[in-house]
């Protein structure tokens, strides 16, 4: 066991002695991150389509009906739930089943019919910028003049007298990210691209590059044990990732002004399972290569893709087509980007992100069985 | 080095093989697809022997040689280390060879004395001894004023005397060297062989693969390896004398012993 210990050790120290000395891997693992935080913090806007969507009907007359039925006939909107209280959008938003709440106060049909403004309560879930967004221009189009004409055929083609209807308002509260500043939503979900980025890829040369070299042969004639190879290997990588999630975190608290309003230790422990499940998507990496550029290129693949497009980063996963949406579930980085954003926007605690949480660990020690057995029979 | 002649007798757990034999090869196979690289190699190498694997390129000498350092299974047939199968019998030879392949084999952005350090951690070195140990092979191999040099920097003859420093740091009893001078200039070529010589003289079995036959005159032993198969295995003194005999000449070279006893052997084979 002492002795395991030590070659374990030996192992990790020999890692760091070879990340110190390759400028490039340091590069890539120091300023790397710092250039996709500058970057990545000018936010750019993303169409989103299948916004999930509760309604909460107290009206309950034809008018008010009809017009929830256009949400639920529309493209933007997909109505997942019916409600019967402010408390249950509040429930849903916490969980992520929803991202826009449409309630309609009673008196609506009244209003209407009396030629009043009508009020519609539209709340959206600002954490998630893409869908607050455009649940945002959707409804301001129904009730700013310019757009009138919107209102107008849509309204006609409800079969409702639009002369006598007077006009309907809908008040925007954008919940969790009031200002909708780019940087509260991006950091979060940066860090986890970079993490995602960092690990994978430099744990996925690391077996290749023994190989390559002729060194693994002297480490097959030692005694060290493929588990403590592979420890040895993923250790630095795992101190490494942490105190990055750790300069992250401080850099966007204290320089973008980030809020950091949930349980650090909800974002501690996603953080820990999300990282043993990148390493191992890495190490997997590594067992199936061939060469240092198949590595590579393949660490770059699936670090890049998946983890930047179908993480929920850069594109709301309600967006996507069903079978990208599929993938995206195969790869730790959706779950962890929502640990991230609840904790960061919507002040969620262990419980809240508990759904997520527990896909990770399931994630965490699958892939991790996957990778010593790969990382076994390949040796 | 006498710690490593006691430490032999501790070793008497033989589950295989003859005692007095550091190696004993029976039948072994190993072949790369419809190629047998090693075709059915029956060998003895006594302990405390200075062992010459002759041959050309391709001749096989690296797949032998990596099956016997157990890095490598074979495809047929068994070998015996110490007594110890290769098959079954990998974790009692581990600690009792060191293993020199071909090609450069440490990592080249550590520096001398860590790649030392690293391989003598993972062979389990005693902590008290690593220095003394690590000072005296850095010594002996001249590496000394170079041990805070990255191995990368290092010319070619310093860069294998450093593999076999490596291969040292936990006082093997056998030492599986493949082709150790290739590619290293005349005179690093001559200063390891007085390495090699220094070590066999404390006692530790040497199996050295090389293509060179005037190398072969240092051995006590040499065997001639050619597509796979062994076309001798003679004393080099015995095999001079044979030739010498046959063609009635006086002295004869060792590479001319060795051309005339090939040719000889591959048409005895291609007549068969």
């Amino acid at each position: 066991m002492r002795s395991a210990l030590r070659r374990i050790i030996a192992v990790t120290h020999k890692e760091f002695i070879h990340i110190r000395r390759d400028p490039r891997m340091l590069a890539s693992v120091l300023v790397m991150p710092v250039i996709q935080l500058l970057l990545f913090s000018y936010a750019i806007s993303f169409d989103v389509t299948d916004v999930p969507t509760v309604i909460l009907d107290q009206d309950r007359t034809t008018a008010s009906r009809e017009y929830l039925a256009s949400f639920e006939h529309s493209d933007f909107f997909r109505v997942v739930d019916h409600i019967e209280s402010d408390v249950e959008a509040d429930r849903a938003f916490d969980t992520s089943s929803a991202k826009v709440a449409v309630i309609i106060r009673p008196g609506f049909a009244d209003s209407i019919a009396e030629g009043n403004k009508a009020d519609v309560a539209v709340l959206i879930d600002g954490s998630e910028p893409n869908s607050a967004q455009l649940g945002r221009a959707y409804a301001v189009a129904l009730s700013s003049t310019e757009d009138r004409q919107i209102l107008v055929s849509w309204a006609e083609s409800q079969g409702l007298d639009v002369t006598s209807m007077g006009s309907l308002s809908p008040q925007i509260r954008t919940w969790y990210n009031p200002d909708r500043r780019s940087a509260d939503f991006l950091i979060p979900g940066l860090m986890v691209v970079i993490i995602m980025i960092v690990t994978i890829q430099q744990t996925a040369v690391s077996l290749v590059k023994e190989r390559d070299q002729g060194t693994f042969e002297q480490l097959t004639v030692s005694p060290i044990r493929r588990a403590e190879l592979m420890v040895g290997k993923v250790l630095p990588w795992l101190i490494l990732a942490f105190i990055e999630t750790a300069v992250i975190v401080a850099v966007g608290v204290l320089f973008f002004g980030v809020p950091l309003r949930g349980s650090v230790l909800a974002l501690a422990l996603g953080s820990v399972l999300f990282v043993f499940s990148s390493l191992a998507i890495g190490l997997l990496i590594s067992a199936r290569s061939s060469s240092v550029e198949v590595a590579n290129m393949a660490g770059l693949l699936i670090s890049f893709l998946p983890g930047f497009m179908l993480s929920g980063f850069a594109f709301a996963l309600e967006s996507i087509p069903p079978a990208l949406q599929f993938i995206s579930y195969l790869f730790p980085g959706r779950y962890m980007v929502v640990i991230a954003r609840s904790v960061f926007l919507k002040g969620a605690d262990v419980a809240t992100v508990l759904p997520q949480l527990a896909a990770l660990l399931v994630y965490a020690v699958v892939s991790l069985t996957l990778a010593s057995l790969a990382y076994s029979r390949r040796l | 080095m006498t710690s490593m002649l006691t430490r032999q007798s501790h070793h008497n757990d033989r589950v295989g093989g003859d005692g007095s034999l550091a190696i004993e090869t029976r039948s072994l196979v190993h072949s790369f697809g419809e190629l047998n690289a090693v075709d059915g190699v029956s060998l003895s190498v006594p302990r405390g022997s200075l062992f010459g694997l002759l041959g050309p390129d391709g001749a096989g000498k690296s797949t032998l040689i990596r099956m016997l350092a157990t890095v490598l299974a074979p495809s047929d047939g068994d070998a015996f280390v110490f007594g110890h199968s290769i098959t079954h019998g990998q974790n009692a030879i581990k600690p009792r060879i060191g293993y020199m392949s071909q090609a450069f084999s440490l990592y080249p952005d550590l520096t001398v004395r860590e790649n030392l350090d690293f391989f003598a951690e993972l062979r389990g070195t005693p902590r008290k001894e690593m220095d003394t140990r690590a000072q005296r092979f850095l010594e002996f191999s001249g590496l000394t004023e170079f041990a805070s040099r990255q191995a990368q920097h290092l010319s070619g003859g310093m860069k294998q005397k450093l593999a076999l420093a490596v291969t040292l740091m936990h006082e093997p009893d056998l030492l599986l060297l493949d082709e150790p001078t290739t590619g290293v200039d005349p005179v690093a070529r001559r200063e390891f062989w007085r390495i090699i010589a220094g070590l066999h003289r404390e006692g530790i079995t040497v199996l050295v693969a090389t293509p060179y036959m005037d190398e072969a005159e240092r051995c006590t032993e040499v065997a001639f390896l050619d597509n796979g198969k062994i076309l001798l295995h003679d004393t080099p003194l015995d095999l001079k004398q044979r030739v010498c005999e046959q063609t009635g000449t006086k002295r004869v070279s060792m590479e001319e012993a060795f051309a005339q006893v090939i040719s000889e052997a591959r048409s005895g084979e291609a007549r068969a």
